[in-house]
């Protein structure tokens, strides 16, 4: 095997290695396909609040996604000619769950916790972005452990300690 | 060595090891290989997403992303222990013990942490079927379940005389067995047969014969091993499957440690050193069926030289006046020497007991054994006092007095014999598999053959439903309503209550709603009879009645609000500890009954004694179709998702086995092969084997292992006495067969850890 060859596979390698970490970076701030065209725009304009719909946030440790029947409770009556509706009455009807997928999302060996955030006045665009202007929803940050840390350490001098402490994130 | 490497190379796990891995590894192909690997991992995040699902409909009382618990009652075994169970998002995660509950006070064994997998087994049938193939045929089509009920309705309105339908019941909550009833009664037939294999290996009809013939109640004693001093048990594996394992357990540890002051001496006796026995301060290994003459020679010794401090014996002088302390040592292999330490120390101590347990009743001399043991308690005063026996609680109201009772094994052998007959046209069977745990040779196979229509309502596919015309799948227990009490019971009256802590999963039917669906396509009298609309309004209406009861834990102002404290409790029970003390027959003053133990074999052909025990894992069986259990090793093999023979190092080596050789164990009945653990704590004469595996259906883990089950080799013979089955009147013998399979075992063979691969 001679050098012209190992180089090739060298970049090609590369290349690659490259492709996927670019991939990953734009899935990870990129909008997924969702079951429905859900728009955050058109209800939070209609004049709905967050905590509306997602309503364990305060109280608890995950925001919560509205069941199926929540959705209904107005859409029984508003807008049921349009097609994402008509998709919404689908699985209303057959008793589905709607198959939402997941946009802002922590790894498994982190204990995220909104009710903590929102206690501690924190409001859900700071991390969420402005979601209600944004037709398709995406993340606006990477939400990696630098991005928590800078925030937590922009803290209150007696809260950083714990803030910092790695077993307040990973029990 | 050379074995071990033949053992090796023949073994099919080795040889796909060989197959699988290259021989060499050059540079180029580890290069190739770790270059495709880390682009894959590069590439592998832009692939993913994470589907989250919301309710449809959701809970009132659930938040999403907390845990949200409900208390319910275990029915992995008969103890009806209290539980509570973690789910989140509408899925059951953990099942704990609850720590309210009087019976096992937050604590829970292996078997009831396992009832998850019940709930999530993949070989749940998911819908009514009907066997479309034929019985036998193992194929299935689904039946709509209105379609079922009217098939079943139709069956039961065409029967020519209600004797002609038959109910053959085992682990069922109580309150199925109330409906059940209720409706054959007003249909005219025989009330159900409850047996199953459980209850005749820890001797519960047996246990309460004992107690209808000492104490004039059918209830089953409660003994108080916390607060005793000294701890004699005949064969009862109290801290494994007996009775109240769990209860039991706490109970053990309470005397070990508690505050009598003292550690508490606990001895066992019983032919193999069972875990119980292991952690005993002594284990005996008496002569299979010979326990009852232990007793008797205690008994005599004590009454003969006055011990302990209870004054005058006269009384009892009658009990032992035939008695031959000389005798009964020979006839159980226990030394004089040791009879009389035993009878001092059980004398002397403030508070003794003796405990009658499951392997006496499976004997043919079984009642007068139990007999014997239960008059030492009356012989150290201790019936009715601290640290010795009161008597199990009945259900606080008239309804829920009705509980099951557990029938002989005769019982169920009249019932075979009808059905043989040609005499039962439909046979309904919940909670029992019949075909796994009978004794093969009481011929339920062929009597089954002969009724005309099977109806099952077990959630698997096991042995018996696969005779069956008809499975109804009951929900699972943790999708279920119901109740128990408790029996043996607590220290206080108790009622287990049982609720749903998910939906049912698939589209299974109660069996209590199929019972109430029945009466009501029946109309007249059964519908009168049963005129509730569903399940949870029968119970609300029957344990309603406790509300307003001044004994409870809790009150509520309005049935409702009982309803929920009932099932948020987990159950009703009195708030202060109410011990029900036993009075004694007349039984108690006439000389205790002797009879030696009869064994089914000549012992020139089969020279050992047979002890199919009760497996701390599997329990009778029904722990096999569930992997968690299967992979515990047996905590005294420490063998995992296996089947086993355990011989004496003597036996053994006599018959030129060792480890993991398959030997043919035979009896007058059946044979069986099965590879050999030696294992010291049992008799040279003793053959044990665990039930519980060697299922030929009941779904893919219980098939996988590689077992048999011993009910082919037991006589289906019963004790005169009780007419409980004697399993462990049967004698044996072993032949080598030259093969081995090697078994997975925890811990190593030579206990050092050890042992090379060759």
């Amino acid at each position: 095997m001679n050098l012209r060859w190992l180089l090739s596979f060298v970049i090609l390698l590369l290349a690659v290695v490259l492709s996927g970490v670019i991939l990953t970076r734009a899935q990870v701030l990129g909008a997924p396909n969702q079951p429905i065209a859900y728009s955050h725009r058109t209800h939070v304009e209609a004049g709905v609040q967050c905590l509306y719909c997602h309503t364990s946030a305060l109280r608890s440790e995950i925001a919560g996604i509205p069941s199926v029947q929540k959705c209904m409770g107005c859409h029984m009556v508003i807008a049921t000619d349009r097609d994402a509706i008509r998709t919404l009455a689908g699985y209303w009807e057959r008793g589905e769950p709607i198959p939402w997928v997941r946009v802002s999302r922590q790894p498994e060996f982190v204990y995220f916790n909104h009710q903590a955030h929102l206690n501690a006045g924190e409001n859900c665009e700071t991390c969420h972005g402005d979601v209600g202007r944004m037709t398709v929803t995406r993340p606006v940050v990477k939400m990696d452990m630098g991005w928590c840390l800078d925030c937590h350490m922009k803290q209150p001098e007696n809260k950083v300690t714990h803030l910092a402490d790695c077993l307040t994130c990973h029990k | 060595m050379n074995r071990d490497e033949d053992t090796l190379n023949n073994n099919p796990l080795h040889s796909t090891f060989k197959e699988t891995m290259p021989k060499t590894l050059t540079r180029r192909e580890f290069l190739k290989i770790a270059a495709g690997a880390t682009a894959a991992s590069g590439l592998a995040p832009a692939v993913r997403s994470i589907v989250i699902e919301p309710f449809v409909q959701p809970p009132e009382e659930v938040l999403p992303g907390q845990a949200t618990w409900y208390a319910s009652t275990c029915r992995q075994c008969p103890a009806g222990c209290g539980i509570i169970v973690r789910t989140i998002n509408g899925r059951a995660k953990k099942i704990e013990g609850n720590p309210l509950h009087p019976l096992n006070r937050g604590k829970l064994c292996a078997r009831g942490q396992a009832g998850l997998q019940v709930l999530y087994n993949p070989d749940r049938l998911k819908n009514a079927v009907r066997q479309s193939g034929g019985r036998g045929s193992r194929q299935f089509e689904p039946l709509y379940w209105p379609e079922a009920l009217d098939l079943l309705s139709d069956k039961i309105a065409a029967l020519s005389n209600a004797e002609r339908i038959a109910f053959l019941g085992g682990l069922m909550p109580s309150h199925i067995y109330r409906l059940a009833t209720r409706l054959f009664e007003t249909l005219g037939a025989a009330p159900p047969v409850i047996y199953d294999l459980q209850s005749a290996l820890e001797g519960r009809s047996a246990a309460s014969q004992l107690s209808q013939a000492f104490f004039g109640a059918p209830d089953l004693p409660v003994y108080d091993i916390s607060q005793s001093d000294v701890v004699l048990s005949f064969g009862a594996n109290l801290l494994e499957t007996w009775m109240s394992p769990v209860a039991q357990s706490a109970a053990y540890g309470a005397m070990r440690q508690g505050g009598m002051g003292s550690r508490g001496l606990f001895v066992q006796f019983e032919p193999r050193l069972s875990a119980t026995a292991a952690s005993a301060d002594e284990w005996i290994p008496v002569r299979p069926g010979a326990e009852g003459f232990v007793a008797l020679a205690i008994g005599r010794i004590i009454v003969e030289e006055r011990l302990g401090h209870v004054g005058s014996h006269r009384t009892q002088a009658v009990l032992y006046q035939n008695v031959d302390v000389r005798e009964m040592a020979a006839a159980s292999d226990v030394p004089i020497e040791t009879l009389h330490r035993l009878a001092r120390a059980f004398a002397d101590a403030d508070r003794a007991v003796a405990i009658p347990g499951g392997y006496l009743a499976g004997q043919r001399n079984g009642f007068s054994s139990m007999l014997a043991v239960q008059a030492l308690n009356l012989v150290v005063a201790q019936v009715g006092r601290e640290g010795g026996v009161f008597l199990s609680n009945p259900g606080p109201t008239a309804a829920l007095r009705q509980n099951l009772p557990v029938n002989a094994f005769d019982e169920v052998i009249d019932l075979i014999v009808r059905m043989k007959a040609g005499e039962i046209d439909l046979l309904l069977v919940h909670g029992a598999n019949p075909m796994y745990e009978l004794p093969a040779a009481a011929g339920f196979a062929e009597a089954i053959a002969r009724v005309p229509f099977v109806v099952s309502f077990s959630p698997f596919v096991d042995e018996t439903a696969v005779w069956a015309d008809l499975i109804l799948p009951d929900h699972t227990y943790l999708e279920s309503w119901g109740y128990q009490v408790p029996s043996p019971g607590a220290d206080r009256p108790v009622v287990s209550s049982q609720q749903p802590v998910v939906r049912p999963l698939y589209d299974t039917l109660a069996a209590a709603d199929v019972l109430l669906g029945l009466a009501a396509r029946l109309g007249g009298k059964p519908a009168e009879a049963l005129p509730w609309e569903d399940e949870a309004s029968y119970l609300e209406e029957t344990v309603g009645e406790l509300h307003g009861s001044s004994l409870g834990a809790y009150d509520a102002r309005t049935p409702s609000g009982f309803w929920a404290l009932w099932r948020q409790y987990g159950g009703w029970w009195s708030e202060k500890k109410i011990r029900r003390e036993p009075e004694l027959t007349e039984v108690v003053q006439t000389p205790l009954p002797i009879s030696d133990p009869q064994f089914e074999g000549d012992p020139e052909d089969y020279p050992f004694h047979l002890y199919p025990y009760s497996s701390i894992i599997l329990s009778d069986g029904r722990g096999a179709n569930l992997p968690w259990l299967q992979e515990a090793p047996d905590p005294m093999t420490t063998v995992q998702w296996g089947m086993w023979v355990e011989l004496n190092p003597k036996t053994a080596s006599a018959l030129g086995v060792s480890d993991n050789d398959i030997v043919q164990v035979e009896s007058p009945y059946g044979m069986l092969e099965a590879p050999v653990v030696i294992y010291p704590g049992i008799r040279p004469d003793v053959v044990a084997i665990p039930v519980g595996q060697g299922h030929q259906d009941y779904g893919r883990f219980a098939q996988a292992v590689n077992g048999s089950n011993p009910l082919v080799l037991v006589a289906p013979v019963t004790d005169p006495g009780t007419g409980a089955l004697a399993w462990g009147a049967t004698r044996v013998r072993l032949k080598p067969t030259g093969r081995k399979q090697i078994l997975a075992r925890l811990e190593s063979l030579d206990g050092n850890g050890r042992e090379s691969l060759g």
